[in-house]
């Protein structure tokens, strides 16, 4: 019976996303007081969970997808494959965090004008989405060669490891960027 | 060699791009409920990540699943396909189930985090669980929906379902919160 079979594997896996993403709430209330001294930084935080959570599940999945096509094994994982793999996702990660920022910025001063700093949302976004997609990448790649170790199907593991850490790094790493930025600038 | 960066930054380019665009409007949501959020009911501001994560999540497994039947041939493209009602409920009740023990520890965890509150435990869970419910509903349908509509046209449901639904997810999560919460203050 399929629907018992999928109660009895996803819910633990369902709770444990949920209890991930409380630790991502927390983060984010402990960003009230930035919300309010920048604006627009609310903006961008459904985006850049979004695009990390694309990117990263997407490289995920290629590569699971290059393994059980004979691409990449345990013996010969440090190839050319892997490589542009990471090189890509590696640039979409800071292109698609430019567009975020200037798309924030622009929406934010139309809608409701306000004005934030183009120069200071967009160094936060840019900072926040580079950093946790380099954390993403190596952490996919550390998952992977485990999964390869053990001789389990990346395809079962990848996914769901990536959904619930990816949030967490990601709310870790605009905090951080936004702490930084505000410090600096 | 099947994998090259330019590939992947071409191919990736034009739906990340879309997918931003929703997303950022999500965003402007969000500002738009700000003073809400922020100053009066928190809590709810920290919900967020997670009505969206389990909601995305229900609808991402429900549509894997229904992409595999729909491989197998154990799913047929039928309305009344019993196969498919069983797994819909399925993925309702866990969905639920995971919403009201999921906003319970959110109450504790903001208590103990010495947030100020503002709104007592069973309206909180209420919010949450309804938020939920409607939430889970609708993309158990747009999940439904899509892998049919894709599977007919020969599109692997593997890659369209999950996106689709994790985005629309996205901004109807934010959307039936703030309905429900407006709700329960008034």
């Amino acid at each position: 019976m399929l629907a018992k079979t999928m109660l009895k594997q996803s819910l633990p896996l369902l709770i444990l996303c949920g209890l991930g993403g409380i630790i991502a709430g927390n983060t984010l209330g402990l960003m009230r007081d930035l919300f309010v001294s920048i604006p627009g930084l609310i903006v961008v935080i459904p985006g850049i969970i979004a695009l990390r959570g694309n990117i990263s599940t997407a490289f995920g999945s290629r590569i699971g997808s290059a393994y059980h096509l004979g691409i990449i094994h345990e013996e010969d994982f440090w190839n050319d494959a892997l490589l542009q793999n990471v090189i890509g996702s590696i640039l979409l990660s800071i292109f698609v965090s430019a567009v975020i920022g200037i798309l924030a910025y622009f929406t934010t001063f139309f809608l409701f004008h306000l004005t934030p700093d183009p120069l200071e949302l967009i160094s936060i976004v840019l900072i926040a989405g580079i950093t946790s997609g380099l954390i993403l990448t190596a952490l996919t790649i550390g998952i992977i060669y485990i999964v390869f170790k053990r001789g389990y199907d990346p395809d079962n593991i990848t996914g769901p490891a990536l959904a619930t850490v990816g949030d967490i790094i990601t709310m870790l790493c605009i905090f951080g960027s936004a702490l930084l930025v505000e410090a600096f600038l | 060699m099947i994998y090259s960066w330019k590939k992947i930054v071409r191919y990736g380019i034009p739906l990340l791009t879309f997918c931003v665009c929703i997303e950022i409007a999500v965003g402007q949501l969000l500002q738009y409920g700000e003073t809400v959020l922020i100053r009066q009911l928190p809590i709810f501001l920290i919900s967020i990540p997670v009505i969206n994560g389990i909601g995305g999540n229900v609808g991402s497994i429900l549509g894997a699943h229904l992409a595999s039947g729909l491989h197998i041939g154990s799913i047929t493209l039928d309305v009344h396909d019993k196969e498919m009602h069983h797994l819909v409920i399925t993925a309702l009740f866990m969905g639920v189930l995971t919403y009201v023990l999921i906003a319970i520890i959110i109450y504790w965890t903001g208590m103990f985090n010495g947030l100020q509150m503002n709104i007592a435990l069973l309206p909180f869970v209420f919010v949450i669980t309804a938020t939920g419910c409607l939430l889970i509903c609708l993309l158990s349908l747009i999940s439904v929906i899509t892998a049919f509509i894709s599977f007919r046209k020969g599109i692997d449901p593997d890659d369209v379902v999950s996106p689709v639904v994790t985005t629309f997810g996205d901004t109807l999560g934010i959307i039936f919160l703030f309905v429900f919460v407006g709700a329960v203050i008034l």
